[in-house]
């Protein structure tokens, strides 16, 4: 009932969007219009409003700058509440109603798949800061020059996963691992990654164990594995659900090794299993080399928000907004077609994650960094790359 | 571990999950034995009361190490949550139920939605949409009986649960209020005849509903965590439950959430397939029953219902 309800109020504004479109541009009026799609409500909020508050922050100081070409920037975020449908919905608000030039988001990876198709399609460029699945960058170009229009500032998964797997069998010596993940994009993506590339290395996971989002016991799980006897868990979900994992396999006696994605980098797990998260090792974003880039935005980002702390997320998305105003004012128009030619360009970008270069479909160029929890804060291992199917530090 | 054990701890698992929906579901059941309407907006009230036990537990206690004072608080929390739930939903029903009682049948099924998405939403506005964490109120470490494993808590969840059902059996059966709550629930306009006040009898059947939700949100914030949304797949879980029980009658409520705790623990493994499938799992069997029995487990059988 509470869906139908929902659905009504959506079909509604799609109506209205679509209505209130026509002609126009993104940047006609006296500003620059960006996109953002997130979950600004709901469960993993927490994800959405930390990346749409660092977009925010740039924003601000770009304006505070004066703008670009004497416009001003300005940022729609639209709430995608994590779900598909809800991001469509917003993507059709920002397109065809708003007419951005470019968007940021979606946060997920599900709501970052169904929109990265139609981004290709509209041919509007999109950047996302945190939507890992592989298949992100790899929709077909199906607007009418065949460009590429889906960037992100995330490694993806495909990277991720293959150096969890080498990490997890070369460094840390594991032979027999277990498996509990989310049967979503993210979640699936990267244990079916780690999996595959672990076992090539020959090694063996003995329990895949597979729970919803949302889902809050994990007991039945987890019992499961305790019965496997593996010499460690990979839990790449995000935080919400990891942190009852921790919580309730301590409970159950569980006392194995716990290994995890970069969805553990949002320090939110702190508040909600402080007790648990010690000992965890995650593989996640690549520590950028301490810059004054990186220090001054976490300062600004503590200052705007109350003394809230930026993700690692949050820093994609900050670098991410500067990418599209740096596009914007190199094009020096709204068009889209030329905003997407200089995104795709970007040399070199001195970002707060340090040096970025997009390859050819739009994916980050990057290493992965290794944590090991000590208490309630991450301590870095180092950064990691896969060269010649062996693990190798990069520093 | 052997099979067995590994079934055990399942059902251990699935008993403590399956008192809180028995909890819950007995709002539910409750409201429908005299209304034959679906208080759409019970899980959110279980919501409201989890966030009122939480604020008043933190207040009370700080930061204080778990012991007999956190215990004390724990339950002093419970119970203003309780009450706080208790007016409220005596408050909604006069409000947003009581003017329509005479209308369409879907009216105030449409009136408890708008009631639920003004908790939820409300919640949202005033809290964040957040999860937090319970504190526990007294030392966590886990039990082990032979090679199975219990925590305090859900030894605490089970004997609450156990505790507020046997009070409310006591209640309808043995009270004069109770009596009254069964004479309404069998024929309404009699029992006005007869001189009872029926008016106070649906407040105070949607007042000890709103209460039992409260306990319930308290006991589920330890495995759920407190957040604006929690309501809405647990108070739908509580709602089959009632229905599986057969709707209406309080004894079905409480074994149609039992039953559907255990099935959610022990139906993925049972029949060999990924536990991200459990509620299907649950669902599925749920439907069989009601193919079986439609009126539910304890449907109709029963002359009594509240």
């Amino acid at each position: 009932m509470r869906k139908a309800v929902a659905f009504l109020l959506i079909a509604f504004i799609c109506i209205a969007g679509v209505a209130a479109g026509g002609s126009g541009e993104g940047g006609s009026g006296d500003t620059y219009k960006i996109g953002f799609i997130g979950p600004l409500t709901g469960d993993n909020a927490n994800y959405g409003i930390r990346c749409s508050n660092a977009a925010k922050l740039a924003i601000s100081e770009i304006n505070a700058a004066g703008g670009i070409g004497g416009k001003q920037l300005e940022l729609i975020a639209e709430d995608s509440e994590g779900t598909v449908d809800k991001a469509l919905a917003s993507y059709e608000k920002l397109a065809y109603m708003d007419e951005v030039c470019a968007i940021i988001g979606p946060v997920f990876t599900s709501p970052a798949l169904a929109v990265a198709q139609r981004c290709q399609e509209d041919g509007i460029v999109m950047i996302s800061p945190s939507a890992t699945h592989k298949d992100v960058t790899a929709q077909p170009a199906t607007n009418a020059d065949g460009l590429n229009y889906v960037f992100r500032t995330v490694p993806s998964d495909a990277l991720q996963s293959e150096v969890a797997g080498h990490y997890f069998y070369e460094v840390l010596g594991y032979r027999n691992l277990a498996s509990l993940y989310a049967m979503n994009d993210y979640s699936q993506g990267l244990a079916l990654g780690m999996k595959e590339t672990f076992e090539a290395l020959g090694g063996k996971v003995v329990a895949e164990e597979t729970c919803m989002v949302g889902d809050k016991d994990f007991r039945t799980q987890l019992t499961q594995i305790k019965a496997a006897n593996p010499e460690a868990i990979y839990i790449p979900n995000y935080t919400v659900e990891d942190a009852q994992i921790l919580e309730q396999a301590a409970q159950l006696g569980v006392a194995v090794q716990f290994l995890s994605s970069d969805g553990f980098s949002d320090p939110e797990i702190y508040n909600l299993a402080p007790d648990f998260t010690d000992g965890v090792v995650y593989v996640g974003p690549a520590q950028a080399e301490a810059s004054s880039i990186l220090t001054d935005f976490q300062a600004a980002y503590g200052e705007a928000y109350n003394g809230d702390a930026p993700d690692s997320f949050a820093t994609n998305s900050y670098d991410a907004t500067y990418i599209i105003a740096g596009a914007i004012e190199r094009a020096g128009s709204a068009d889209t077609k030329a905003i997407r030619d200089e995104v795709a360009a970007t040399k070199d970008f001195q970002g707060a994650n340090g040096i970025m270069n997009f390859a050819a479909n739009g994916d980050l160029v990057a290493s992965q960094g290794v944590y090991e929890v000590d208490g309630i804060t991450p301590v870095y291992v180092g950064s990691f790359q896969v060269v010649d199917g062996h693990i190798v530090q990069v520093d | 571990m052997s099979t067995l054990t590994l079934y055990m701890q399942y059902i251990v698992n699935g008993l403590t999950l399956g008192a809180i929906y028995s909890l819950i579901a007995l709002g539910y059941t409750m409201v429908y034995g005299i209304l034959k309407f679906i208080n759409f907006a019970h899980g959110d009230i279980l919501m409201v009361g989890a966030f009122i036990g939480l604020l008043v537990y933190t207040a009370l206690t700080g930061d204080a190490a778990p012991g007999a004072w956190t215990l004390s608080a724990f339950f002093i929390a419970m119970l203003v949550s309780m009450i706080a739930c208790a007016i409220l939903g005596m408050l909604i029903e006069r409000i947003a139920y009581k003017p329509l009682r005479n209308a369409n049948r879907l009216a105030p099924l449409l009136s408890a939605i708008g009631v639920s998405f003004i908790l939820s939403n409300g919640a949202a506005w005033i809290f964040g949409t957040q999860s937090r964490r319970f504190p526990y109120p007294f030392e966590n470490d886990p039990i082990h009986i032979g090679s199975i494993t219990i925590t305090p808590h859900q030894i605490v969840v089970i004997v609450v649960s156990v505790a507020m059902m046997l009070l409310l059996t006591f209640f309808v059966n043995r009270t004069r209020m109770g009596k009254a709550m069964r004479a309404t629930s069998l024929d309404q306009s009699t029992s006005q005849l007869m001189g009872i006040n029926v008016n106070r009898v649906i407040s105070l059947t949607f007042a000890i509903g709103s209460a039992l939700a409260a306990v319930g949100g308290i006991l589920a914030a330890f495995d759920f965590r407190v957040y604006p949304s929690m309501g809405t797949m647990t108070g739908l879980k509580a709602f089959v439950a009632a229905v599986i029980g057969g709707i209406g009658n309080i004894q079905g409520a409480m074994i149609g959430g039992v039953l559907l705790g255990i099935l959610e623990a022990v139906g993925a493994p049972l029949l060999h397939i990924p536990n991200g499938m459990k509620d299907t799992v649950a669902f599925a069997v749920l439907i069989i029953v009601l193919l079986v029995k439609p009126d539910g487990i304890l449907g109709k059988n029963e002359r009594e219902k509240v």
